[in-house]
């Protein structure tokens, strides 16, 4: 693989908990030689990405009003402080918010890959992601659209 | 940091497990571990844990922790012969990183369990899976777990832990574009 370092700027990686941060660990490889930060929601998944910057934040449903604040202050200090070029995400509130909040402060380039769990429609996540999601992908070939999402295959 | 090592744990817990319970930590999981409470209770020679989150309902045919750090729980499931869980990905993949069978119950938003009933379209999905065994209510869980430890039931599998090249490859791309 080419040398990332020399080409691509900082990446943020942002995956909550469970399965979507087990989806992210199934895309390590693309991330070799990057300059990759990670964020998710539990101190011990640091252990799981020694190699790299790792930030916890708050775990909340769109059902924690003070948690979806507290999170936002979270990200949006984490994005300042690495002032990625590039933020990735598969899937979830806590992913919706660093793309806009990357987006909209610093016009981060930014790929959504919505959860291999929403198979037979996409997330409500999803579905407000394309706005902000340079790349916006299904990992379900069903679910493409010609507008996107887009499918470019899946992490099983 | 000291971690308790998987027999260490054993010990601490004086039981041999072989089925692990887990409902994930974020949202609380109730029914689960009712059911599997229920279960246990009728099953006294069986072995099983659970990890309950922050779960209102307390086991009491069961040893139970709320949460475990992953490498115990790495440990935990190792040791089990049988994972039972909420149909999360994360369930099967666990369970195919891990070579087990798994008994998921798919979270209602009905009840409040998610946001969104997406766990049972994953239930459906992975129904068919090797391995993956679905009960789409509690009272559908023990006949599951009887299906998941019959003679020639299968375990998950997978042979890679990381996703396919080709996908790989294109998110590389957009990353150092």
């Amino acid at each position: 693989m080419l040398d990332g370092r020399r080409l691509a700027g900082k990446v943020l990686a942002v995956a909550s908990g469970g399965g979507h941060w087990l989806e992210m660990r199934r895309l390590y490889p693309a991330f070799e030689n990057l300059d990759v930060a990670f964020v998710s929601v539990h101190p011990a998944y640091a252990e799981q990405v020694p190699d790299h910057r790792f930030y916890v934040i708050r775990d909340v449903t769109r059902w924690d009003r003070w948690g979806l604040i507290v999170l936002t202050a979270q990200l949006l200090r984490i994005i300042l402080i690495e002032r990625p070029s590039v933020v990735i995400t598969t899937g979830s509130a806590p992913g919706l918010f660093a793309l806009t909040i990357a987006k909209l402060v610093l016009r981060a380039r930014t790929m959504w890959i919505d959860s291999i769990a929403n198979c037979e429609q996409l997330s409500s996540s999803g579905m407000r992601a394309r706005h902000i999601a340079d790349v916006w992908l299904t990992q379900w070939p069903l679910l493409q659209r010609p507008n996107g999402p887009f499918y470019w295959g899946a992490v099983l | 940091m000291a971690t308790p090592s998987a027999t260490e744990w054993s010990l601490l817990l004086g039981c041999r497990v072989v089925i692990i319970v887990t409902t994930g930590t974020m949202l609380p999981f109730d029914r689960l571990v009712r059911a599997m409470d229920f279960w246990a209770g009728q099953h006294p020679s069986e072995d099983a844990f659970a990890q309950i989150g922050d779960g209102a309902y307390e086991p009491r045919n069961m040893s139970w922790v709320r949460f475990l750090a992953p490498g115990e729980f790495a440990d935990r499931v190792r040791r089990s012969s049988l994972i039972v869980a909420h149909a999360g990905t994360g369930s099967f993949f666990l369970a195919a990183e891990t070579s087990k069978a798994v008994v998921m119950l798919p979270r209602l938003a009905v009840n409040r369990e998610h946001t969104t009933d997406h766990q049972v379209h994953t239930a459906r999905w992975l129904s068919d899976k090797r391995g993956a065994y679905v009960a789409m209510t509690e009272e559908e869980l023990p006949a599951a777990i009887a299906r998941a430890r019959a003679p020639g039931s299968f375990v998950a599998s997978q042979s890679t832990p990381y996703a396919p090249q080709p996908f790989l490859a294109k998110i590389r791309e957009f990353l150092v574009a």
